[in-house]
């Protein structure tokens, strides 16, 4: 079978992208306990903010990337003010259907603004092709993928070894004893918030010369963070990296063996069982989710 | 409680509208109101009372339209009879669902929902030998009551007005029942209960059996009423947020509260449908936005919704008593 170095490598640059879609939900559920139903909705924005920047001011989507992240921490920083901050605390029911208006907003918005017409964005290199062995790879997936893993890696540094990163784990651990330790847990709450969004900002620019850009694009790429978010442990970011390649391994070689036209019943079916069998995640506690956590 | 003379008041117009009020245009709204409102206050069964939000209700809504559809044209029996099947497959799911996912509570409960109608969505888009696949399922008009080939709308108004009903009396049976009390209990906090021996888990399991059974019969009847099948919209996440949208607004775990918000929600959208409908297709999206925003303001600041709101109010000036 010479088709195996082909699907291995797809599925590393799959992973890669979905990773880092994963672990901005992650760093949220993470510290805030809050899954971002919008999630896939600021996804979108990213898509279209390279599409723009690209039609309107011929940037590249990677130089909008670079561009943008400040953007991003500015617009998390202001939806988790106006949004979530007032209900972090809030019962679970009420920060879902706040995460759930945000989305609506959010979708909606970009429909009217721009319709519900399919764009593309069209680069110089987005038909170009690299031959490694012999498998052949768009530059957009592994421009994509590296910058995808470098800024996962950014982040798991981050979160490791600054003090920042540290306080942000300390009020994940145990929100009250921070908060006691003299931690302003709400700076916290929105720096994370802010944090997740930018990562799923920056993931829009890199997926929009690959995909096309509509107003519900963010939906099939958010599922797929769903299921490597709680295949790995929500909250826990090397298991959201690990579930990330997992799930594309079972995208990539599923549709190879059985085709695309299934594909997607695969990982929903795994994710079903997972959330069944054990919904605290292949490395999370367990009996996390019984506790409402 | 205080909400039934409302609610008399509601379903009479509703009731007697089609005597006086001879628009198509406006017996489609009403039509429309009323199923929205049903498929919501079906929703708060589950969502409401039983407090397992659900994001993929479609899941259920489809099942019914595809049940009655797929009877109608492959067996060419009745729609009816689609209907009941549509509700006893709905109840079984709900069943399965609601032992295979107790534990989840809050948002891991939403995933597996939502999760659960993407399977039903690429299921009922590609298994083309017996779904008809993306292209959905046209179903053919044969006059009579009993086929529910019925061109006029006030019938309609009728047959969609009793599920209505039968939707808003189950809120007050629970609103009323010690079973009622019992689940709100469950909701509330769930340990209590169950230390109290309330059987919790049967109790959500009924809920959202029932729940299920609801809004396949409403879809059943919407399929037969608008006369076409679409998988990617009977199954889309759009349309089980729509379910909890009315719901919340209206007043989340209040029998009158789904109909309230399926009706402003369903006005708003109707009229902009017909002022921007065609080349402002887009425009349309304007009172998602404006009921987007509602909603976040409805759970942090009126988490009984509409009806909670307007009770509140009254009761501060002294025209309702207080709550049992």
């Amino acid at each position: 079978m010479n088709a195996i170095p082909q699907l291995v490598i797809s599925t590393l640059l799959l992973g890669g992208v979905y990773a880092l879609i994963a672990v901005g939900l992650t760093i949220i559920f993470g510290v805030m306990r809050v899954v971002n139903f919008a999630h896939g909705e600021f996804l979108m924005l990213g898509m279209y903010l390279a599409f723009w920047a690209f039609t309107l001011l011929g940037f590249d989507p990677y130089l909008t990337l670079v561009l943008s992240l400040p953007v991003w921490l500015a617009v998390g920083w202001a939806s988790y003010r106006a949004v979530m901050g007032p209900v972090v605390n809030a019962s679970h029911n009420v920060q879902v259907f706040t995460t759930v208006g945000l989305s609506i907003v959010l979708q909606n918005l970009a429909l009217v603004l721009w319709t519900a017409d399919v764009r593309f964005v069209r680069t110089a290199y987005y038909a170009v092709v690299v031959r490694i062995g012999g498998a052949a790879f768009n530059v957009a997936q592994i421009v994509a993928f590296g910058i995808a893993v470098a800024l996962t890696a950014a982040l798991f540094a981050f979160m490791r070894w600054s003090y920042t990163g540290k306080i942000m784990r300390a009020t994940a651990q145990d929100r009250q004893a921070s908060a006691l330790m003299g931690i302003d847990t709400d700076r916290v709450y929105a720096l994370t918030w802010a944090v997740g969004i930018t990562c799923v900002g920056a993931a829009g620019a890199l997926l929009a010369p690959i995909y096309p850009v509509y107003p519900t694009a963010g939906l099939q790429f958010v599922l797929i963070a769903y299921v490597s978010v709680v295949l790995g442990g929500l909250g826990d970011m090397a298991g959201a990296l690990i579930a990330s390649l997992l799930v594309a391994t079972v995208e990539v070689f599923g549709s190879y063996l059985i085709g695309t036209a299934w594909k997607e019943v695969l990982y929903l079916l795994l994710f079903i069982a997972i959330l069944v069998v054990r919904p605290a995640g292949l490395f999370g506690q367990r009996g996390a989710e019984a506790l409402g956590t | 409680m205080k909400a039934v003379p409302a609610a008399a008041v509601f379903f009479a117009a509703a009731g007697l509208a089609p005597l006086v009020v001879r628009d198509a245009f406006l017996l489609d709204g009403l039509v429309l109101i009323l199923v929205w409102g049903s498929a919501a206050a079906a929703w708060n069964v589950a969502g409401g009372y039983a407090g397992q939000i659900s994001l993929g209700h479609s899941a259920f809504f489809g099942l019914g339209a595809y049940a009655a559809a797929i009877v109608v044209t492959r067996w060419e029996v009745t729609p009816w009879l689609g209907l009941a099947l549509g509700a006893v497959v709905a109840t079984a799911i709900g069943l399965v669902i609601g032992f295979l996912s107790n534990r989840l509570r809050g948002p891991y409960f939403v995933l597996a929902t939502i999760a659960f109608s993407q399977v039903l969505l690429i299921v009922g888009s590609r298994w083309r030998a017996f779904t008809s696949g993306s292209e959905g399922i046209p179903v053919p008009f044969r006059p009579g009551f009993w086929t529910l080939g019925i061109a006029d709308k006030r019938v309609w108004v009728w047959i969609v007005l009793a599920l209505a009903v039968l939707a808003y009396l189950i809120g007050v049976y629970l609103e009323r029942a010690r079973r009622g009390y019992q689940l709100a209990a469950v909701r509330e906090d769930e340990d209590a209960a169950l230390s109290l021996g309330v059987p919790a888990r049967r109790l959500k399991v009924a809920a959202i059996c029932a729940s299920a059974a609801l809004t396949a019969a409403c879809g059943a009847l919407w399929a037969q009423y608008v006369g076409f099948v679409d998988p990617f919209y009977v199954f889309s996440v759009d349309l089980s947020v729509r379910f909890a949208l009315a719901a919340v607004i209206g007043g989340l775990g209040t029998a009158l509260g789904p109909f309230l918000g399926a009706a402003l929600i369903t006005t708003v959208e109707t009229y902009l449908r017909a002022q921007f409908g065609g080349i402002g297709a887009g425009l349309v999206g304007i009172y998602l936005i404006i009921y987007g925003c509602v909603l976040i303001v409805v759970v942090r600041w009126a988490p009984q919704g509409l009806v909670g709101w307007v009770e509140e109010r009254l009761r501060r000036h002294g025209l309702v008593g207080a709550r049992p």
